[in-house]
């Protein structure tokens, strides 16, 4: 660990009604990876907003390299040298990956775009971080992941000394994460300094030197990673201990009636002949990478997507579920992993988002009785202890966990007997993730059957009954919570086709 | 001002809608003021004729336009039943009650025909409406052999003439009367039922609504049925005023109608929608193109600045929304 090159200290803003910064400091250094950690809203993402230009700060300082900077947009901050590598990528799908990384800034030949250059000159970037991406490709061919891997080339083309990734690891397989944790092993090496945004404590652990807590806007404090515990920085963040146990056995007793039996259920390349059952009271783990074909499976069994065949028996009978219409019918609920394009309507209100499988049941002729339902509404606000001042708020307005529980409002008002849960935790802080998964166990008790796809190991060791791993489209195993360990689960995950 | 924002009966009501009512307000006292003789029952009546068939037409918009939609097609369409309602009426003979429902049936049809189009086949609303556009016009001139067609006179000697007391009798607007229970209904429609909820929730997040099960594609085509009919209601409105209609034209009156929705708070981006902005917007339209007229002014100016009222406030909403987030 080096000088420092980043110091902002006493960094305070506003918005009208909230006071987002309040005097948070931090510091960074030379060739360290530093953590920025902290809950959904607590400034992490305003203040790296306040660093690159994007906001301007009501007062505070900012030194780079020795020198007080003030930069008005992110352009400004490129030029200096830091940037910022964003959790929803910035890339043009239809160009090449060299195109991409040299946009806004082609290399010319006379009037002409001088495609080889920006070929070799990406080549040599990437052999400089040991990656493997073909600069020719056309970037939406390209996993996640290798898309990740070119903006953080094109940040590096940018002669970046810092560096400011936000939730790099969010899209990301396990085995994406641990290329990535090589780059930025690499980057540390060469001297650069890092922040590492991340809910992920295991990978805080793993990559970062220090970590830095903010809470509600506020600067908490700092720690050295390797001699601090898990629970102290999460202290640190919510001032509560969380329990995270790995479950030892499935509560589902053996002869639990079968509510669910998928076979041979075939849509694309992406599901290829998967055949499952689900017990009544059972939560039901999907593993696998992503690409797995994991969010596929569940959209065609839930009639989102075309399939192109399979059986589906509910309660023993035999189905047919050709639109979510008929799922619905059927007691099949379904959570998004992209709560906002596929969850909820952000513009309406929590009372409206909460009826929407159910309006039938809320109107008498044509007409919608308000009242009953925002009674019901209410309800589940307060059974799943939802944050709002009233029903009547608009669900933009909420909080990702918050909001979340607005999704699942939907589906309990409808009684939905199968629940399918696609990454139920994705982008929502530590303490909500909390009471997320206290959530679905009690109504696995209650008798509910769930599906719950993840990408999170830690999330499908502690959840699951059963586990189904899939690998490019097909089914590659099935584990028993006793016998499941992160070996052989992700084992199966990665499984030689061949 | 956040204050007032705040306020329980202002929220109810919409600031901005309190806002345009007085722009309407004060934009009638201007008019009194810059022409003579401008105030009165006479120049009343006359901006009430604009409204009636103004105001069906932005309220079938309305409902379009809260699906995230667009509907091109609502002038040329609302002619086109005139013209083959009045052509039956006086080529065919049909009787005039029969003219009358057949020009809201083919209103229908061709919301039928855009919201099938636009839901089921998945034709963007743009094209969709263009192309309904042009349908409207040439079945209109085909049907009618490029004539224009005049529809009964109230003093008609064989009593054809009753359809204008649905616009007034004597003095009595009995249309406002009409329109105005159409406007209550259609605000229930809008806020209290089942097919309104969809129709606005699905032009925020078509995608989400359908993942809860429901079946959008016909709420969806729904909205472009009621835009239909009440074109078609429309056009009785107009002819009930207004007497001649001449083929090829109504293309002016989708741009006041859209300005209309637009001034009301309805947004261009869908799930956002006000039956009651609508109704105002018509007003001041219909005061603009009265004044506009009483200023010697012709029909072109009205239309540089109903299109200057869409620019500005799809702005306004769209920097709105911006702000936001």
């Amino acid at each position: 660990m080096g000088e420092v090159i980043l110091t902002m200290k006493g960094i305070d803003k506003s918005f009208p009604g909230v006071h987002a910064l309040d005097h948070v400091d931090l510091e960074l250094r030379r060739g360290e990876v530093l953590a920025l950690m902290g809950e959904n809203g607590a400034g992490k993402s305003t203040l790296m907003k306040v660093l690159t230009g994007i906001y301007t700060k009501d007062s505070g300082t900012i030194t780079f390299e020795g020198k007080d900077v003030e930069f008005h947009n992110t352009h400004e901050a490129q030029e200096a040298g830091i940037v910022i590598v964003h959790q929803e990528l910035n890339m043009v799908g239809d160009l090449t990956v060299a195109q991409n990384i040299f946009i806004g800034r082609e290399f010319k030949k006379g009037i002409m775009i001088d495609d080889k250059k920006m070929i070799a000159e990406s080549r040599k970037l990437f052999d400089e971080l040991h990656i493997d991406i073909d600069p020719k490709a056309k970037m939406s061919d390209l996993t996640v992941g290798k898309q990740q891997m070119c903006e953080i080339a094109k940040a590096i083309s940018h002669k970046a000394k810092v560096i400011i990734f936000d939730e790099p690891s969010a899209a990301l397989t396990e085995k994406e994460i641990e290329d990535l944790f090589v780059i930025i092993r690499d980057l540390r090496a060469q001297n650069l300094g890092i922040i590492y945004i991340s809910h992920r404590m295991d990978e805080i652990k793993v990559i970062t030197d220090r970590v830095t807590v903010m809470r509600d806007g506020t600067y908490v404090g700092t720690l050295v990673t390797n001699e601090c515990t898990k629970e102290d920085i999460i202290n640190m963040m919510v001032g509560r201990v969380i329990y995270e146990d790995p479950k030892t056995h499935s509560a589902v007793p053996d002869d639990a009636p079968v509510v669910l039996k998928v076979e041979h259920l075939n849509a694309g390349k992406m599901v290829q002949d998967v055949s499952f059952e689900l017990r009544k009271g059972e939560i039901l783990g999907f593993s696998g990478l992503m690409g797995a074909g994991r969010t596929e499976t569940a959209r065609a069994l839930f009639g989102a997507d075309p399939k192109t065949g399979g059986d589906i028996y509910i309660n023993g009978q035999k189905v047919t579920i050709n639109s979510p219409e008929d799922a619905v019918k059927h007691g099949i609920g379904y959570l998004s992993e992209d709560r906002k394009r596929y969850g909820i309507v952000v513009q309406k209100t929590i009372t409206e988002n909460s009826t929407m499988a159910t309006l039938e049941k809320y109107t008498r002729g044509l007409f919608i009785n308000k009242a009953e339902e925002k009674k019901v509404a209410e309800q589940y606000i307060k059974e799943l202890a939802t944050k709002t001042p009233s029903a009547d708020e608009l669900v933009v307005n909420l909080s990702g966990g918050n909001q979340q529980k607005v999704v699942i409002a939907k589906w309990l008002v409808r009684n939905c007997d199968i629940l399918i849960f696609d990454e139920p935790t994705r982008g929502i802080d530590v303490g909500a993730k909390n009471e997320i998964y206290k959530l679905m166990n009690r109504l696995a008790a209650e008798g509910k059957s769930i599906i719950m796809i993840s990408s999170e190991m830690t999330e499908i060791l502690r959840m699951s009954d059963r586990i189904v791993v899939m690998c490019e489209g097909k089914k590659t195993g099935e584990i028993r919570i006793e016998e499941a360990t992160q070996e052989a689960i992700m084992d199966k995950a990665t499984r030689d086709i061949n | 001002m956040e204050g007032i924002k705040q306020n329980p009966i202002v929220k109810k009501l919409g600031f901005n809608r309190i806002i345009l009512f007085c722009i309407l307000v004060l934009l009638y006292v201007a008019f009194s003021i810059a022409i003579p003789g401008f105030a009165g029952m006479a120049r009343i009546m006359s901006i009430l004729n604009y409204v009636y068939f103004l105001g069906f037409l932005a309220l079938g918009v309305t409902f379009v336009i809260a699906t995230g939609g667009i509907d091109f097609s609502i002038g040329p369409v609302m002619f086109c039943c005139a013209l083959m309602a009045g052509y039956s009426l006086n080529t065919f003979n049909v009787p005039v009650a029969a003219a009358l429902l057949l020009s809201i049936v083919i209103g229908f049809c061709f919301g039928v025909f855009n919201g099938w189009l636009v839901s089921f086949v998945g034709v963007p609303p743009f094209i969709v409406s263009m192309a309904s556009m042009n349908i409207a016009k040439g079945l209109g001139s085909v049907f009618t052999k490029t004539q224009s067609v005049s529809w009964p006179q109230a003093n008609d000697p064989d009593g054809r003439g009753w359809f204008r007391n649905l616009v007034k009798v004597g003095n009595i607007p009995t249309g406002l009367i009409i329109f105005a229970i159409f406007v209550i209904v259609l605000y229930i429609l809008m806020n209290n039922t089942k097919p309104g909820r969809y129709i606005l929730c699905l032009g925020s997040n078509k995608e989400a609504v359908r993942l809860s099960g429901v079946n959008v594609r016909k709420w969806q085509m729904l909205a472009y049925v009621i835009c239909g009919t009440l074109v078609g209601i429309a056009a009785i409105f107009f002819v009930g005023a207004y007497t001649t209609v001449q083929p090829g034209l109504g293309d002016t009156y989708n741009n006041e109608a859209i300005a209309s929705c637009v001034m009301g708070g309805t947004s261009m981006a869908g799930g956002l929608a006000s039956i009651g902005g609508t109704v105002i917007g018509v007003f001041v339209i219909s005061l603009l193109q009265e004044g506009i007229m009483a200023l010697r002014m012709t029909k072109e100016v009205q239309m540089i600045i109903t299109g200057l009222i869409v620019i500005v406030f799809v702005y306004a909403d769209v920097s709105a929304r911006r702000r936001k987030n």
